[in-house]
């Protein structure tokens, strides 16, 4: 059975009459086995290829997804059912060639890689529809982890607005689904809304080149994650407000709008499936102020699986005189409301820039880099200088670069929400 | 006026220090002294049916004057390097929760993690509010109060062979940390020495003259804990401190002796001019040395640093002497042993018997349950220190 472990990062010290608690929480698995392995549990793996006419335009486009789908029919691991859907128009089977999933076996591995080298493009790109396909298919799979791969190169059309919309609200809580976007004609806000929904990633792919290492690699992470449906619930005491549940490292996903309330104290927030990893959760409670003195406990943070509590970690409220106490902030919740408030600034900054308000965007692009700068985050500090040029990091001055390629605005978008992890005394 | 915390200037008459938050009422600035020398020179006013006191034990010790208490002389006699009981006692029933009474918030279940279910309150531990109870006439509570982070009031009482009662309390300094381990060690230790001593017989100057050196003894092996602490701790600059005061009922002789400022009443029963009540102890602290140079009582406790303590246990003690009082009890009563948690609220004899009438009209019938109002008494005049009250009734026969 997997391990979980949780740890508080906080200052527990309020002032009089204060009433916002700030945690950081960090979970860490181990121990999670392979997808599938579970008791009772078998995992379910759905690899969408969009085969829509601008994936031949240029060619090596398809040809990079026949070879990425090929590699990652080898990483499932044998037991797992499955299923290759082409998406354009509608979602059409290639393996198997009726509607269902197949089991993972020596014979459907050969067969499902011999299927996709016959992969071809043509028709429109109905994403909405792909998604509604594999929640059918997920929908006969035996219990277990549900992942599905969505890849695309361009943004909807062929279906109604609002196709996507109503197939995500059916398909939450159904199948995790991580997505790329090969090139740069695809909306980097639609991928992004069902990396979302579906408790996946979003990423850029911009050359072809590039695709079959990223599908291995995203393979071999599903098929890592032997926890299945792991759950947070967070308790917290009467009279007061759960202000926002985020997670914060490996990146950054306010899951707040998720909350399932389980009873008047408690909610519950879905985290997908684990592997051998560590994810901090930045937890903050609004209660109501006790005298100076008292200790009360502003949340109690479990992990859950199967309706079993696996780890648990409580974050505190001891209200006090002493200013030397109070006035600190652990360094734990500082960096990751800087993180958060990174994403935050790029996404605006970026959303400034394409509705043509370059003042804004300057000044909020600069923000970040100063941000991004001073908390250490390399990675964004590289994304940005691919889109600002720097003249003042302390000072956050910058200047929008007059040539921008498109694929690194994009990156720059869909890797905002990487954070760095604090760097902990051993 | 500079605050008993970080050496800050603050105005006469503040409650807390604008630097650093300090509590400086009712925290005791223990490192203050009155800067004549050996403090266990003053001499002691008798009361009436008291069969006299005066400082007894070993010796004063010499104390430079102004020399902030850091010099760690021992008091002679003392057994210096004890550490016996410390490192257990901050651990084990102490620190443990009972998570099988209501919250004291808001009465719900509390969960294992020691937190209540609903309203988060933390649960208390046993260190924080126990009492101890013998029979429905001796009975004590030692409360954490409203405002401290820690109790580092303490107490132990005890019945000792034909019937004797013991009550010991130490406040511990809040200033110096790890007070809330001295305080335990000290009266543990003290209230274990006073419940083996024998019964005394004879006349009531024979008995008054076997208990007097038993409770200096009680004292001495006391201040040996607090110094054992201190050691335990590797002797830190601010060695943990308390104050001492222990009270034996021996059939209708009571017998006190006290380091410090916690103290010892004896209330008779009824109220009214009638009502004979006496503050037994006279507390060691900068206020009576106030009173003594011509203040009135009401102009020395309007004076921030009244409650500086002159006298306490620990390894920093200038001097540890205890001073002695016996009674001989007339009438019925009850000996009231307390800290300065509650006499801070209540300080003379007439306002404290009102108190224990009213507990007792309302419905209190043991001595615990009238100690546990007179604690509730002083949380609700806002719990500003930590509160200990413990008594026993005394009965004796009617002629």
């Amino acid at each position: 059975m997997a391990d979980f472990k949780a740890e508080v990062f906080q200052n527990e010290y309020l002032s009089d009459g204060a009433t916002d608690v700030h945690g950081v929480v960090s979970v860490t698995c181990s121990g999670a086995g392979v997808a599938g392995q579970t008791a009772g549990t078998e995992a379910a793996e759905i690899i969408i290829v969009d085969t829509s006419g601008s994936m031949d335009m240029p060619p090596a486009k398809i040809a990079a997804a026949r070879r990425a789908a090929k590699v990652a029919i080898e990483e499932i691991v044998d037991g797992t059912w499955f299923a290759v859907l082409s998406g354009h128009t509608i979602a059409q089977m290639v393996y198997p060639p009726h509607p269902g999933l197949a089991k993972m076996t020596a014979v459907t591995r050969r067969d499902a890689s011999e299927a996709v080298t016959r992969l071809r493009s043509g028709g429109a790109t109905a994403i909405g529809a792909w998604i509604a396909a594999a929640t059918e298919l997920f929908a006969q799979a035996p219990a277990g982890q549900r992942h599905a791969i969505l890849l695309t190169d361009g943004k909807i059309e062929g279906e109604p607005e609002g196709a996507l919309e109503a197939a995500l609200a059916n398909a939450v809580g159904k199948f995790q689904c991580d997505c790329r976007g090969i090139g740069s004609d695809w909306v980097v806000d639609e991928l992004r809304a069902i990396a979302t929904a579906l408790l996946g990633t979003v990423d850029i792919v911009a050359e072809p080149a590039d695709l079959e290492a990223d599908f291995e690699e995203m393979m071999r992470n599903a098929m890592s994650r032997g926890v299945p449906d792991v759950r947070l619930r967070v308790w917290a005491p009467q009279g007061s407000e759960v202000l926002f549940v985020r997670q914060v490292a490996p990146q950054v996903d306010d899951l707040t709008s998720r909350a399932t309330r389980i009873s008047p104290l408690v909610v519950e927030f879905p985290t997908g499936a684990w592997s051998d990893e560590s994810r901090d959760y930045h937890v903050s409670v609004r209660v109501p102020p006790a005298p100076v003195g008292n200790e009360r406990l502003a949340a109690r943070v479990e992990l859950v699986v199967n309706d079993q509590v696996l780890a648990k970690a409580l974050v505190k409220a001891v209200w006090s005189a002493d200013t030397n106490l109070t006035t600190r902030i652990d360094p734990a919740v500082a960096h990751y409301t800087g993180q958060a408030q990174l994403a935050d600034v790029i996404q605006r900054g970026l959303a400034a820039k394409s509705a043509g308000d370059e003042r804004t965007a300057t000044v909020l692009l600069g923000e970040a880099a100063k941000l991004a700068h001073d908390t250490g985050n390399e990675s964004t500090t590289r994304l940005l200088a691919k889109v600002v040029d720097v003249v003042d990091v302390d000072a956050g001055t910058v200047r929008l670069k007059q040539q921008v390629a498109k694929s690194d605005e994009m990156a720059l978008d869909t890797r905002s929400t990487k954070t760095t992890r604090i760097r902990r005394e051993p | 006026m500079t605050c008993t915390h970080c050496g800050a200037a603050v105005a006469a008459g503040d409650a807390f220090c604008e630097a650093c938050g300090g509590d400086l009422v009712s925290v005791p600035a223990s490192t203050a002294i009155s800067g004549t020398g050996s403090v266990a020179d003053t001499s002691v006013p008798t009361g009436p049916s008291s069969a006299g006191s005066s400082p007894v034990g070993s010796s004063p010790v010499e104390s430079s004057p102004g020399a902030h208490g850091r010099t760690h002389q021992i008091v002679p006699g003392t057994a210096a390097g004890r550490s016996s009981a410390p490192a257990t006692i901050s651990a084990g029933i102490w620190t443990a929760v009972d998570t099988s009474i209501p919250c004291t918030a808001c009465g719900e279940i509390v969960a294992d993690d020691g937190f209540c279910t609903v309203c988060g309150h933390r649960a208390r531990t046993r260190r924080e509010h126990w009492t101890e109870t013998h029979g429905d006439r001796v009975g004590a509570v030692c409360d954490k109060g409203i405002s401290h982070a820690r109790n580092e009031d303490a107490m132990a009482t005890a019945i000792g062979p034909a019937g004797v009662v013991v009550l010991v309390v130490c406040d511990g300094v809040t200033t110096a940390p790890e007070s809330d381990r001295a305080s335990l060690a000290a009266s543990l230790a003290a209230a274990d020495v006073l419940a083996a001593q024998p019964a005394t017989e004879g006349s009531v100057a024979a008995r008054i003259s076997a208990w007097e050196p038993r409770l200096v003894a009680a004292c001495r092996v006391a201040n040996g804990e607090a110094v054992g602490v201190a050691r335990a701790l590797g002797d830190p600059r601010e060695p943990p401190s308390c104050t001492f005061v222990a009270a034996v009922v021996d059939d209708d002789l009571v017998v006190t002796a006290w380091c410090g400022d916690s103290r010892a009443y004896w209330l008779a029963d009824g109220a009214g001019p009638d009502a004979v009540g006496e503050q037994l102890t006279i507390d060691h602290s900068l206020g009576t040395e106030m009173i003594r140079s011509g203040m009135t009582r009401e102009q020395a406790e309007a004076e921030a640093t009244s409650h500086t303590i002159t006298r306490w246990l620990g390894a920093d003690s200038i001097d540890a002497t205890p001073e002695f009082r016996a009674m001989q009890v007339d009438r019925a009563g009850w000996l009231l042993v307390c800290s300065d948690g509650l006499w801070n609220y209540a300080s003379t004899p007439a306002e404290l018997s009102a108190l224990v009438e009213q507990a007792r009209a309302d419905g209190a019938a043991t001595a615990t349950a009238i100690a546990e109002s007179l604690a509730a008494f002083a949380n609700a005049c806002g719990g500003r220190d930590n509160i200990t009250v413990a008594l026993a009734r005394c009965e004796p026969p009617l002629p």
